[in-house]
């Protein structure tokens, strides 16, 4: 087995390349919606294609985290997300050394993510695109929010359980199905909350925003750490006792 | 069975191995034996190399062949 320090800089390596790709695609959605309409208009991700929007955000963070399970999935276990690391945790699967490096390696490629994004498309990606932050769409409320973040987390996790976790799974197809998942869930919950079912993912942006003089997003953050970490935990313990046998 | 190498050379050798990949009879001076590393885990776990190793019976053909241009 490759060592901590290796398999966490994997970890790091993995959650930067889902933040510059995945928020940088929302990113471009709200900065190709602004040349479109006018830097004065109130832009949402929607505004030029809805749900399609979306679907593209979806796809681009679909597609990112395949690449990283099949690139880099044997070395470190391909987390890239806080929420799952911590489940794995939970239900002993994983040893609580390797799960505060992991951690701590996915926040800082989050933000590492955020800020080589910036650093590719300039100001215009922190003023206007806001780096890709998350953060509840009107008239969806703090409790609304996390209810959503922690129903998507909990598909991620029981999906993950079951292609990749679970000794019976079919090798091979995680990365495929699990990205596929998350493009789905991101189509669908992206209106509500931003659909981040990732702590390490708000994290990046919010604090590269704070960093960068972007949108203050530091107040719904609660929202994409206890959501996702709470639908990780529940989907474990559910999976392993739907699974048991009688 | 009869070692197929031996027998291509004009000698009369019994058998002991078979080649996994073409099924050639080998004798023990032809039979290559090479060990394989084992792994486990694999996405979401790290994988890692188990200690035992899984033993393949190559006839030098295969054995070459296998190797490629290394």
């Amino acid at each position: 087995m490759a060592s901590l320090v290796k398999r966490s800089v994997a970890e790091l390596v993995g959650t930067m390349l889902l933040v510059y790709f995945g928020c940088g695609a929302a990113v471009i959605t709200l900065t190709t919606a602004a040349r479109e309409s006018g830097p004065l208009q109130s832009l949402t991700i929607g505004s030029l294609g809805g749900l399609a929007d979306w679907l593209a955000i979806g796809l681009a963070f679909g597609i990112v985290i395949a690449a990283v399970i099949y690139g880099l999935g044997r070395v470190s276990g391909a987390h890239i997300n806080p929420a799952v690391t911590i489940a794995l945790f939970a239900s002993k699967r994983f040893p609580v050394t390797d799960t505060v490096a992991y951690v701590v390696a996915q926040l800082v490629g989050g933000l590492l993510g955020s800020i080589f994004f910036y650093l590719s498309a300039g100001m215009d990606a922190v003023t206007i695109g806001g780096l890709g932050a998350t953060a509840p769409a009107g008239g969806i409320t703090f409790g609304m929010a996390i209810l959503a973040e922690t129903i998507g987390t909990f598909v991620l996790m029981m999906v993950i359980m079951g292609v990749a976790v679970d000794e019976k799974a079919p090798p091979g197809f995680a990365g495929l199905i699990i990205g596929l998942t998350v493009a789905g869930i991101i189509t669908t919950i992206g209106g509500l909350t931003g659909s981040s079912l990732n702590p390490a993912r708000s994290f990046g942006p919010a604090v590269g925003d704070l960093l960068l003089g972007g949108p203050d997003v530091m107040g719904a953050l609660p929202i994409y750490i206890v959501g996702p970490i709470l639908g990780a935990l529940i989907a474990v313990f559910f999976y392993d006792w739907v699974v048991k046998e009688d | 069975m009869k070692c197929y190498v031996c027998a291509k050379e004009g000698r009369d050798t019994d058998a002991v191995a078979v080649c996994i990949v073409c099924g050639m009879g080998l004798c023990m001076d032809h039979a290559i034996r090479e060990e394989n590393d084992l792994w486990e885990g694999g996405y979401p776990f790290p994988a890692k190399k188990v200690k035992q190793q899984l033993p393949r019976i190559l006839c030098p053909e295969c054995s070459l062949a296998m190797k490629g241009d290394k």
